[in-house]
Order: C-alpha cells, then sequence, then structure tokens
C-alpha cells in the first residue's frame, strides 16, 4: 500500500514573500538614469516646501546656464501652471508634471517627460519636485544630484524637523537670507543642523533676491553636470 | 501622504498574487517598514483597511515591523546602529548619517526597506 498524504481542503499557509514595495520606483528612476546618462544628460531634482523658492531659484539658475547649457526644466505641480508658464517665458523646454492630488513626483512620470524631451538636444534637465519636505525623499526620480531647498521664512526648525530629506540630499540652499534678521532665524543654526545629520552635506545660504550665493549653488550643479558628461 | 501610494501598491500585488492562486482567504501581511523610511505604521494600517474594503482581501490584517537603521563608515571602518540626534526635540530618537565612532558621513546600509515579508492564507 502506498502511503498517500493528502492536503486537509483547508490548509492555511504563511509563506515568504520578500517583495520591496519601493522597488518598482526604484527600478524605474534607474531606467531613467541609465537613459539619462547614455545622452550624457545630467537631472537634478530640486525638492523642498511650498514656499522656499524652488522655481525661483530655478529661474535664476536658467540664467545663469542658459547662455552654456541646453537646459530643459521639468516642472511638478499638483494643479496649477504659474510655474512652467514663468520658465517657458525664459525660452526654455519646459514639461509640465501635473500630480493632480500626488503629493510627489515618481520615476515614473519623470519617464514620461524624458519621452517628451529631445535628449540630443539638452545638458541639463532641472526638475522641480512637488513642494513638499516629506513624501519625495522616498521616490528616487533617476537624477544625479538630488537639492533640498529651505529657506528662514520657515522658521529655525526645517532641518529638525524633516530629517530624512536633508539624509538624502547632495545639496542644501538655505534660501531668503535676506530676510534672516527679521525672521530672527540664525542660517548658522540650519547649516549646523543639517551638519548634525550629514557632516559632509554642502550647505549654501542664498538670497534669490539679491544674488547672494547663487554663484555657488551654480558652480557646484556645474559640477555635478559635468561628471556625468564626461561619465 | 505617501503612505497611500505604498499602499496601493502593496494592495495591487498582493490581489495579483491571489488571483494566480486558487486562495480563499488572505490573513494577513506582515510588512518590514526601514527605520529611515517616512513611513507611519498607523497610516499604513489606516490605508491598508481603506483600499481593501470591497476587494478579495477585504479584513486581512497588516502588521508592521520597524526594521532598525545600520550604517556603514568608509573613513574608519565603523559598522552598526547609527548616531542618535538627541537634542532633536523629536518624540522618537533622529537617525543621523553621522559616525558614531569618527564623526564623519556615515552609509546607511539598512533602514530604508519597505517590503511584504510573508503573507498568511487559506486554501
Amino acid at each position: 500500500m502506498i502511503p498517500t498524504i493528502q492536503a486537509s481542503p483547508e490548509e492555511t499557509y504563511d509563506i515568504e514573500l520578500e517583495q520591496s514595495l519601493l522597488q518598482a520606483n526604484a527600478k524605474l528612476a534607474a531606467e531613467n538614469r541609465a537613459q539619462l546618462d547614455h545622452h550624457g544628460v545630467t537631472a537634478i531634482d530640486f525638492m523642498g516646501a511650498i514656499g522656499s523658492g524652488k522655481t525661483t531659484l530655478i529661474t535664476r539658475l536658467v540664467e545663469k546656464f542658459k547662455d552654456q547649457l541646453n537646459l530643459a526644466v521639468f516642472n511638478g505641480d499638483a494643479t496649477t501652471v504659474d510655474d512652467v508658464n514663468l520658465i517657458a517665458s525664459q525660452g526654455v523646454p519646459t514639461v509640465q508634471l501635473a500630480t493632480v492630488n500626488g503629493c510627489h513626483l515618481d520615476a515614473n512620470l519623470v519617464g514620461k517627460a524624458l519621452l517628451k524631451t529631445d535628449l540630443k538636444k539638452v545638458d541639463l534637465i532641472l526638475i522641480e519636485n512637488i513642494g513638499n519636505l516629506i513624501c519625495p525623499a522616498e521616490f528616487p526620480l533617476g537624477s544625479r544630484a538630488r537639492v533640498v531647498v529651505v529657506s528662514v521664512t520657515e522658521g529655525p526648525y526645517m532641518v529638525k524637523k524633516h530629517p530624512h530629506m536633508f539624509l538624502g540630499a547632495d545639496l542644501v540652499v538655505i534660501n531668503k537670507t535676506d530676510l534672516a534678521e527679521v525672521m530672527g532665524v540664525k542660517v548658522a543654526d540650519l547649516a549646523r543642523d543639517a551638519h548634525t545629520l550629514k557632516p559632509d552635506l554642502k550647505v549654501v545660504p542664498t538670497s534669490c533676491k539679491t544674488g547672494a550665493g547663487l554663484d555657488e549653488v551654480a558652480a557646484a550643479l556645474l559640477a555635478v553636470t559635468k561628471s556625468g558628461v564626461h561619465a | 501622504m505617501h503612505e497611500l501610494s505604498i499602499v496601493s501598491g502593496l494592495v495591487e500585488s498582493v490581489l495579483d498574487f491571489v488571483a494566480a492562486r486558487s486562495i480563499k482567504k488572505v490573513l494577513g501581511l506582515r510588512l518590514c517598514v526601514g527605520e529611515l523610511t517616512h513611513l507611519e505604521t498607523e497610516q499604513l494600517r489606516f490605508c491598508y483597511t481603506a483600499m481593501t474594503e470591497q476587494t478579495a482581501i477585504h479584513g486581512s490584517t497588516l502588521e508592521v515591523e520597524t526594521v532598525p537603521a545600520e550604517v556603514n563608515c568608509a573613513h574608519c571602518s565603523y559598522q552598526g546602529p547609527p548616531k542618535y540626534w538627541d537634542e532633536a526635540l523629536a518624540s522618537a530618537p533622529v537617525a543621523t548619517l553621522q559616525c558614531p565612532r569618527c564623526g564623519l558621513t556615515a552609509e546607511a546600509t539598512r533602514g530604508h526597506e519597505c517590503e511584504i515579508k510573508t503573507i498568511k492564507y487559506v486554501t
């Protein structure tokens, strides 16, 4: 008689799956990056709260880079088109990434924007993420560097309150320094907090109004771009 | 509320898993979430309950396990738990990338994960 083991009609299984939920975005981000690298294009992602000055900083950088690099700008915006119109008025190819209710850009949206961009004619893409200091941290886009823009008008605790955003940053811009005194916020304290989280983080205080610090930001981003071109 | 995008991916993959097998009922899932992610357990659970309503996995439970962070320092070869920022005024300790031994920048080797670890179901 051959022994037979029959599964009972109802059986409970507890099996290992080990499936990453961030993997889908990470994979698309890697594909974006490979496509950019293939064309010698550098993408830089700008993150920061609403009103920190991301759009203004990008317009100032466009002015600085326009004559030496072929630029494109992707504007992430939940609903409005003011930002993308402002950048487009500078004569730079732009793509609006409308997330509608989404609180962050993801690699899929950026991949679609890349399809609408002639990568043979572009050296540098500046990507403006959705105004949010939390959600975008979890979603890499395929950029070569991530910039976090924080402004003194947001108060003295922005770095402490959003550590994850700064842990993943390559460059921190402390903006609106012309208002630091009236706001009673010490730029050095924000910089110290950023360095507590990540000692080698490059921090540049700027004022898009007076132009202070903008050359330093441009130089840092240019260095990243050059490293991409020759990679 | 990026928990919503994470949970929508989670629900989608579990529904795919169920559709591909003869599964009568999914009892529960175990999720591993790294300390360095910005994911809140309560919000993940809330989104899961809301999003599984009227699906084949309605009524299943979501257990969330936190994976502690770990760093690796290229400067002094330290490997282990990160340095925590005590004065950050946070309710929970804030992990930093400052090497606990030499103070230079370390790299996170653990703490960024967000994985479905196990799935429990009845056939």
